[in-house]
């Protein structure tokens, strides 16, 4: 008897520590990393390195609604299946690199050309650069080093940065948006956290239309019709739905508890 | 005599059309056509989608009629190119699933 309770709690101790080098493998991603999304649909099949695209460097010049529901990116890396001939037609990563669209009073390299030349495929490398050794003309640190800090994710504050002016997203393209009317403001509200003793939520859904618009959240991220009739959990949200669209990828990581679980318990 | 010069520069302008787009031939050639279809489409889907921005302010009979007009859009986005037709009717579903949701929410209400 005595021999199988030590051969069990071996055992246990054995899963005990694979089990926590497994979690010690998962590294948090640098702050210049966090959000990279690769994009690998066609691009090793004719001959490219796959793309990696910087969501810190696109979220702090474009709003998400421009990106994700003007120009039509999915939510998902991988789903929109870019093709070089689209952006040759001033679709997806084209509607911006097209070689004449400007940001910063500097203009935006085209992003695909037809014939590649030498010349073309050293343009080429700017975006596809997956393992290549290739010095980013933004750097993160440069750009990001007046930012209002951030405790996780890229380590900024970027509601403060835009708050302090230091960013200003871009909400509009010409000739892909449609011209609207400006969003009425929407209340902030409350919602009850599940366990007791932890502060509820204020979700503030200014914040979030002003970047997100309507349509990118509601009905697909957000289905739930009437306040409250919806329930949440936090293990759905780590596994990416709900609020872990966003913040366990490019938003604030859900680790940040505080900045959502902020209303003062009573 | 007018008529080669009308067909020869209508060739010229469906070959420039061809290269510029990328369409086949026979999609250049009924160019100014497509371009009319294309204009109205487009107008229509930048009326209709327009509206999300303030659907919460729109009647219910206002998005029930807007819901439709997204209905009758998909059918002609489906002609289009293949880049054409994923990015407008990626456009067109957020659009209309937006005011259908608002349209849901007023009537369970």
């Amino acid at each position: 008897m005595k021999r199988i309770f030590c051969v069990v709690l071996l055992l246990f101790m054995f899963i005990g520590v694979v089990s926590a080098q497994n979690i010690a493998k998962k590294k948090r991603p640098l702050p210049y990393e966090y959000g990279e999304v690769i994009i690998n649909n066609y691009s090793e099949k004719a001959g490219l390195a796959p793309v990696v695209f910087d969501h810190w460097l696109h979220r702090a010049k474009y709003t998400c609604r421009l990106c994700h529901v003007d120009i039509g990116f999915a939510m998902k890396a991988g789903v929109t299946a870019i093709k070089a001939s689209d952006n040759i037609r001033g679709y997806y990563c084209g509607a911006c690199h097209n070689g004449k669209t400007a940001a910063d009073n500097k203009r935006i390299f085209d992003s695909c050309s037809q014939t590649i030349g030498p010349e073309e495929k050293t343009m080429c490398l700017r975006c596809h650069s997956l393992g290549k050794n290739i010095t980013p003309e933004h750097d993160f640190n440069r750009v990001t080093a007046n930012f209002p800090k951030g405790r996780f994710g890229n380590g900024i504050d970027w509601e403060k940065a835009e708050a302090e002016g230091l960013i200003k997203p871009i909400d509009f393209l010409e000739g892909i948006s449609i011209k609207r009317q400006p969003l009425s403001i929407q209340k902030d509200f409350a919602l009850e956290a599940k366990i007791e003793g932890m502060p509820d939520i204020i979700f503030s859904h200014k914040k979030h239309t002003v970047w997100n618009g309507c349509e990118l959240c509601h009905p697909e991220i957000f289905a739930g019709v009437k306040k409250g009739t919806a329930k949440y959990s936090m293990s759905e949200i780590f596994e990416g739905k709900y609020c872990g669209v966003c913040h366990t990828s490019v938003a604030f990581p859900l680790i940040d508890c505080q900045r959502c679980h902020s209303k003062p318990v009573q | 005599m007018r008529k080669i010069i009308t067909v020869f520069f209508w060739f010229v302008a469906a070959v420039t059309v061809s290269s510029i787009t990328q369409w086949s031939w026979e999609r250049a050639l009924m160019w100014p056509g497509i371009a009319n279809a294309q204009e109205d489409w487009k107008n229509e889907f930048e009326h209709v989608c327009s509206k999300t921005q303030d659907a919460m302010a729109l009647s219910a009979d206002q998005l029930r009629n807007l819901v439709a007009r997204c209905d009758k859009l998909k059918p002609q986005i489906e002609k289009l190119d293949e880049t054409q037709r994923k990015v407008y009717l990626k456009r067109l579903q957020l659009c209309r699933d937006l005011l259908f949701f608002v349209l849901e929410s007023k009537e369970k209400k």
